[in-house]
């Protein structure tokens, strides 16, 4: 990232971006013994500073190669680079400063450096600076860099150097929302590396917003990750977490959800690439689509997954005022034809008048007349203000044996 | 001997033994080949030394405590070189390959890090024991498993009465010279270029006329570092033995001298990077199992020898070849496919057969020698694939090859440093924390060995914090590996590297130049000479007269052989 200078100053500036330097190994060529090169070539690669005793054919080496390209940057890794100014002249030069910008697509940020003071310098010496930014946006970015020093005619010289890199974007991430009868909300995350390397993801975690409590469903016992003690993803590889988020009490009693509620939360991820690079992304605020109960919500509870045919068994029936008037309902019961469950009890039951917000629990017993998986139909509710009638068909199942 | 100042004067004689008398001892006492040198680090316990070796070569060993409770037969057989033999004192090149007596040790009189085992199982032919000319040895280090279609004309030609087996065009390797051009000393071209021919005529220039025309020739070229020069004499020694230019494609006759050569001249391609014409003259060897690759071929020549003429060491370097040009997947493949004969082999010897299932091995210690030799080789065929692996970034593969080393590892030596490797390993795919548990276990296994944390783990403990971005921490812990070992050029280097990303140039590039000053044949190692190049074109855009001055200082220490002088000082 060196552009050619066009007027002779005084002073050079030099800029090198700083990624993580490489761990390099010598070329590894051997021989036996009793090959015509003998022990030549084995004494090559032992006697070379990069290879590492008694591992010598083993390209794990412990020797750092400086970096010698600009090389990728990714949205979320810190952008680091050594600012370097030399007095190129044999005589000292006063007053030299250095400024560093970056200009992104939309802003202006200048780097901090430590030196802001001018400072003079003597023949061969150099002033210079390391410089860290976190990046945050994607798109074309321009590293300024300003040298100001005293010129030979006692006059302010300054000159700017402009290094341009595109910063990428790493990953891609795709949620999927899955709300449970239970309320519980599971979102699903899946993760894919697209930068060009293989990445590690060192920590992935659901920053829940204040209507939900988080549990991560990615560890198992001990907390292990359930993709074993390796979360590599090779280029184009994706992963996935899953979580199960419950509404706090207060929410979970309005059954109208306040729109806050549609947010979910933000994902949080930590990656390292290339020895230790580091990157972090954050999601935006997750949403869900809320699912629309209408004006009644029944909820079944505590349905035996598994029943014995020919016996009755009782479950119970959650009915739930989603309006915002009271409701005047009335529960039929059918048993349709065909159907392997009958309905035991009254059907036409009224069920008094039901508060906005309020909950009616009602026991339902039902007797299975057919094995196999029969699914839970023919309850009814009758709205009698709006002479609607609302059909329950496909809510549950029950495995009948 | 010519007495040329040059390269001569390099290997100080002052040095060495008369290389005369080094020679005569070995040979008459074989059991004394087995031997170690110890440098430095911490491998106590598994060093040794023998008499004949610490009286020979004191100069070379005086920094070096010498264990004298070693017993020797714990010890593995390992080999390091540490003197420099002239070609005279090799064994007449004629019988080299008949007889299997000893070799003289054939190195810089800087080689001699600690071989314990691990290197051993690795470099496994390093470890062949001494022994009178011996049917077993060869068969053991010749054995290899045809493919069918190889074993359908080996046959063949055993069953055919004398003189009557002419065998398909198909069935024959046919290879041939590709690289025409003489090559001309890179080092010394670089330096005619930028320095003139006054400065540059002060190497010892023109080795190659110096030497005798054959393999003891090609080695004393070898080992005095003209590479170029050696690929040279390749070209006219396989010329002469009628596979050179324009000979691919025609019937020839193979030798194990001929495949030698070719091993020989494959080899020194690789190191130098001569990739192109390389992948040209590898191509007709295809992966060596054509039946003219065994013994069994000529059963006039060789009667009831068996197994792969094509040295085994030929056979790893075609299969990586691949890999050096950017392929490694290929690459993977044939190793897994030689990793699959090793593994038939080695249960055949379980089961009490010859490698090849052929026959049965009546003993004991026949068997257990060929289970070493080829565990060895299988170690190495491994970890060439892991290093493979490490190309492709898969990471997961690699791991999981030397996790399964380490298990079957039997010394705490070894187990560590392979601990070592994978801490390095996972800080390269970004899994600090694997790499801080696998540097843990190297730790606990280190105990073993010595007490106090020494180079190795205090450079890897340098890696960790590199890659937690806390430069300082690494600086102080390659600092603390540089207590131990002031000379060592590896962690000068890291420590220049981690000086830089502290925003300490001036610093970074004085210790580097230290380094190289210490140790000029070590320091100037191509690497460490891009670090060093990269940090003067940071610091100035006049860099041209320091980058000048490395490249007198490679002349004035350095022989033909690092592959792109101009691109390590970053020239031109």
């Amino acid at each position: 990232m060196d552009p050619k200078e066009v007027v002779d100053h005084l002073v050079a500036l030099k800029v090198m971006r700083l990624t993580k330097p490489a761990l390099v190994s010598p070329k590894i060529v051997t021989c036996d013994f009793r090959d015509l090169p003998g022990n030549i070539l084995n004494n090559f690669l032992k006697d070379d500073a990069t290879s590492v005793v008694q591992m010598e054919t083993l390209a794990a080496g412990q020797f750092l190669l400086l970096p010698q390209s600009f090389g990728n940057i990714y949205l979320g890794e810190t952008f680091s680079c050594y600012v370097c100014v030399h007095n190129e002249t044999s005589q000292t030069v006063q007053s030299v400063s250095i400024k560093a910008d970056l200009q992104t697509s939309s802003q202006r940020i200048p780097l901090s450096t430590q030196n802001q003071s001018p400072v003079m310098l003597d023949v061969d010496e150099t002033l210079s600076d390391v410089i860290h930014h976190e990046v945050k946006d994607l798109g074309t970015h321009i590293l300024v860099c300003e040298v100001t020093y005293m010129s030979n005619f006692n006059t302010l010289a300054s000159f700017r150097k402009f290094f341009k890199f595109e910063v990428m974007k790493p990953l891609d991430v795709k949620t999927k929302f899955y709300n449970a009868e239970s309320d519980d909300v599971f979102l699903e995350a899946q993760i894919q590396n697209i930068t060009s390397g293989p990445i590690t993801l060192e920590q992935v975690s659901l920053e829940s917003s204040q209507h939900f409590s988080v549990k991560s469903l990615n560890d198992v016992e001990d907390s292990l990750s359930v993709f074993g003690y390796v979360t590599l993803l090779q280029a184009q590889e994706s992963c996935q977490y899953l979580y199960r988020l419950t509404p706090k009490e207060n929410t979970s009693t309005e059954i109208k959800l306040p729109v806050a509620a549609k947010n979910i939360g933000k994902l949080d991820i930590v990656w390292r690439s290339n020895l230790g690079e580091k990157g972090r992304l954050q999601t935006s605020q997750l949403q869900r689509i809320t699912p629309d109960y209408g004006d009644i919500r029944l909820v079944y509870e505590n349905i035996p997954s598994k029943v014995t045919v020919d016996e009755p068994f009782s479950f119970k029936c959650k009915i739930v005022n989603a309006s915002e008037r009271t409701l005047d309902l009335i529960l039929k019961l059918r048993s349709i034809q065909g159907s392997s469950l009958l309905w035991c009890g009254i059907s036409n039951r009224k069920l008094g008048p039901l508060e906005p917000g309020n909950v009616k629990n009602i026991e339902l017993t039902a007797l299975p007349i057919n094995t196999g998986l029969h699914i839970i139909t023919g309850v009814s509710l009758v709205d009698l203000f709006l002479k609607r009638t609302y059909d329950y068909d496909d809510l549950a199942s029950v495995y009948v044996c | 001997m010519d007495n040329k100042p040059s390269l001569s004067q390099y290997f100080s004689s002052s040095e060495v033994p008369p290389a005369s008398q080094f020679f005569d001892e070995i040979g008459s006492s074989p059991s004394d080949m087995i031997q170690s040198i110890y440098l430095g680090e911490n491998e106590v316990n598994t060093t040794t030394t023998t008499n004949l070796f610490s009286q020979n070569v004191t100069t070379a060993l005086t920094q070096q405590k010498m264990p004298q409770e070693m017993t020797f037969a714990n010890v593995l057989p390992t080999v390091s070189g540490s003197t420099a033999v002239p070609a005279a004192s090799l064994p007449d090149p004629s019988t080299f390959f008949d007889t299997i007596g000893p070799e003289p040790q054939i190195g810089t009189s800087k080689s001699g890090m600690a071989t314990p085992a691990i290197l051993t199982e690795a470099m496994d032919g390093l470890s062949i024991k001494n022994q009178a000319v011996d049917i077993e040895a060869d068969r053991r280090r010749d054995a290899w498993i045809p493919t069918e279609e190889a074993k359908k004309t080996l046959l063949k030609a055993q069953s055919s009465p004398k003189g009557s087996f002419f065998p398909e065009r198909e069935v024959l390797t046919m290879p041939g010279l590709v690289l025409e051009e003489e090559l001309g000393d890179a080092l010394q071209e670089v330096a005619v270029k930028y320095l003139g021919v006054s400065t540059a005529g002060s190497r010892g220039v023109v080795r190659a006329d110096h030497v005798s025309r054959d393999e003891a020739g090609l080695r004393e070229l070898l080992r005095t570092g003209y590479l170029r020069a050696a690929v040279n004499l390749t070209a006219t020694l396989l010329a002469a033995a009628g596979q050179g230019v324009g000979r691919m494609h025609r019937p020839t006759k193979h030798t194990p001298r001929s495949l030698q050569l070719w091993l020989t001249r494959f080899a020194i391609m690789v190191r130098i990077k001569l990739h192109e014409p390389l992948l040209k003259e590898a191509e007709p060897f295809g992966d060596l199992s054509k039946p003219d690759m065994f013994y069994q071929f000529y059963p006039d020549t060789y009667e009831n020898r068996t197994g792969s003429m094509a040295p085994f060491s030929l056979r790893l370097l075609i299969a990586e070849l691949p890999g050096h040009v950017g392929k490694p997947e290929e690459a993977m493949d044939r190793l897994y496919t030689m990793l699959d004969v090793i593994q038939k082999m080695l249960s055949n010897l379980q089961q009490g057969k010859t490698e090849d299932g052929t026959g049965t091995i009546t003993s004991e210690q026949d068997k257990v020698e060929s289970i070493r030799l080829w565990t060895g080789r299988q170690t190495r065929v491994l970890h060439s694939i892991v290093n493979c692996a490490i190309a492709l970034k898969d990471y997961r593969l690699a791991s999981k090859i030397l996790v399964s080393l380490q298990k079957q590892a039997s010394s705490p030596a070894q187990k560590r440093a392979l601990s070592s490797a994978l801490c390095r390993l996972w800080l390269l795919a970004g899994h600090v924390k694997a790499a801080m548990v696998h540097l843990e276990d190297a730790r606990e296994q280190r105990h073993h060995l010595c007490p106090t944390p020494d180079v190795r783990e205090y450079v890897d403990l340098g890696l960790i914090d590199i890659a937690h971005g806390k430069y300082q921490e690494a600086a102080n812990n390659f600092a603390r590996a540089a207590d131990q070992e002031p000379t060592n050029i590896m962690v000068a280097n890291n420590l220049s590297v981690c000086l830089l990303y502290m925003g300490r140039l001036k610093e970074a590039i004085s210790v580097l130049q230290k380094a190289i000053n210490s140790d000029p044949e070590r320091g100037l190692n191509e690497k460490l000479l891009i670090n060093l190049c990269t940090l003067y074109e940071l610091e100035s855009s006049k860099t041209n007269e320091k980058k000048l001055n490395l490249l007198r200082m490679l002349c004035k220490h350095k022989s033909d052989t690092i592959p792109n002088v101009l691109e390590c000082l970053k020239l031109g």
